[in-house]
């Protein structure tokens, strides 16, 4: 994670709403929790409202979309997963549980990222992800 | 563009890297749910087994061919006969069915309907099927609940017992179990040298006298399509057919017929 906080100083309305785009990916993951995807459509909804606001809100809604998006195929993959095993003939073995964790892991890790990040955002500095930065900045043009 | 795909591929290959890393830790054992899943299933195995037992034949005459029968599939496909409890009850519905923690319960009316061992055979593979293939636990699990029977085998009501009993002997599995346990028969009559398609011949005649003595024909009655059933069973069967040897002389089966006719509950 990259902080970056001498390009561009945003204005205390614009930190507020970038930093909200994270805090929607939390209130609603943990709102839906059970389905991997409230999150993303909240984020998604979020996005819309903003995509003609400025560069540094524009930019901020875009990372937690792709985000959001990557933790979906996890999710869902797992999500779709434990229902087999409730209502199918699917079984719970070694592979299942270890898959939950995995994707328990990275749902942490992105939790904490998240919080970091809307928490850094606030204050109005540009924290850039590993890869999702990059891939932001591709979409997202000044 | 290179350094992101770059990102992206080591970003997947740690996920699947822990995943598979984490999958080599044997978390059903650690979790213990191997174990309580095998101590509830032995004890309900040995509850349900309780409410037949008193019907049980012991008489060596029908045992022993019967015995004979199963040890074939058995050996032929490599399964534990030990693990396996075979019983016959003084019942006079066609029916046969499995409780959990291997006990095969087949019916004295079953094989005094059955035409020839191959019928009666491929009756019992199916039910070895369901056990092989965990259905009966799957089954129990799906429509009891994991709850319910753990808290039946810690001294549950006798009245839930004999009601889940009633359940497994009297209805069928989902039609894509007793699909698979219709294959898995035809497979295992093959490996044994028996005729794979006269469990289809047994439905496909049970199915036909349903509505004279549909009374009777609990185990057709319960399996619904027997037509469809006998259907893919042929067709699956076909060019399966080994060597035939049976294992019953004709003249045995004839006296294993008589001697369970005459037969009661000891």
């Amino acid at each position: 994670m990259i902080i970056d906080n001498t390009s561009y100083s945003p204005t205390d309305h614009e930190a507020e709403k970038a930093s909200n785009s994270y805090l929607m990916s939390l209130v609603a993951a943990i709102a839906g929790l059970p389905l991997p995807i409230i999150n993303l459509i909240a984020t998604f909804i979020f996005y819309m409202g903003n995509r003609k606001g400025t560069y540094f809100v524009r930019w901020h809604c875009t990372q937690a979309l792709l985000s959001q998006f990557s933790l979906l195929f996890m999710n869902s993959f797992g999500f779709w997963w434990t229902v087999s095993i409730i209502f199918s003939d699917a079984v719970v073995t070694n592979y299942y549980v270890a898959y939950v964790i995995t994707v328990v892991l990275f749902n942490l890790i992105e939790f904490i990222a998240t919080i970091y990040t809307a928490i850094h955002t606030r204050k109005g500095e540009h924290v850039q992800w590993w890869l999702y930065g990059d891939l932001t900045n591709l979409i997202c043009r000044r | 563009m290179k350094k992101i795909l770059l990102q992206l591929i080591i970003v997947i290959g740690l996920f699947f890297g822990t995943w598979f890393v984490l999958s080599q830790v044997n978390w059903m054992k650690l979790f213990r749910i191997e174990k309580i899943t095998k101590t509830t299933e032995e004890k309900l195995g040995d509850l349900f087994w309780e409410i037949y037992k008193d019907k049980e034949i012991k008489d060596t005459a029908v045992t022993k061919p019967v015995d004979s029968i199963l040890s074939r599939i058995c050996s032929a496909n490599r399964i534990d006969q030990s693990t396996i409890k075979l019983h016959i009850v003084d019942v006079q519905d066609v029916n046969a069915f499995a409780l959990p923690n291997g006990h095969i319960v087949v019916n004295k009316g079953l094989i005094l309907d059955a035409q020839d061992e191959g019928e009666l055979a491929g009756v019992m593979g199916h039910e070895l099927a369901h056990l092989q293939e965990k259905h009966v636990m799957k089954k129990l699990v799906k429509e009891v609940g994991l709850s319910v029977l753990i808290s039946v085998t810690t001294g549950g009501g006798g009245g839930e017992v004999a009601e889940i009993a009633r359940m497994l002997s009297s209805s069928a599995y989902d039609r894509k179990l007793e699909k698979e346990a219709d294959m898995k028969s035809v497979d295992y009559m093959t490996m044994a040298n028996l005729p794979p398609d006269h469990l289809a011949n047994f439905l496909y005649r049970l199915g036909q006298n349903a509505p004279d003595n549909m009374r009777y024909l609990t185990w057709v009655s319960t399996h619904p399509d027997s037509k469809e059933r006998g259907e893919y069973i042929v067709e699956y069967s076909k060019g399966k057919t080994r060597e035939l040897k049976p294992v019953l002389a004709s003249q045995t089966w004839q006296q294993l017929k008589t001697a369970v006719g005459a037969t009661e509950a000891e």
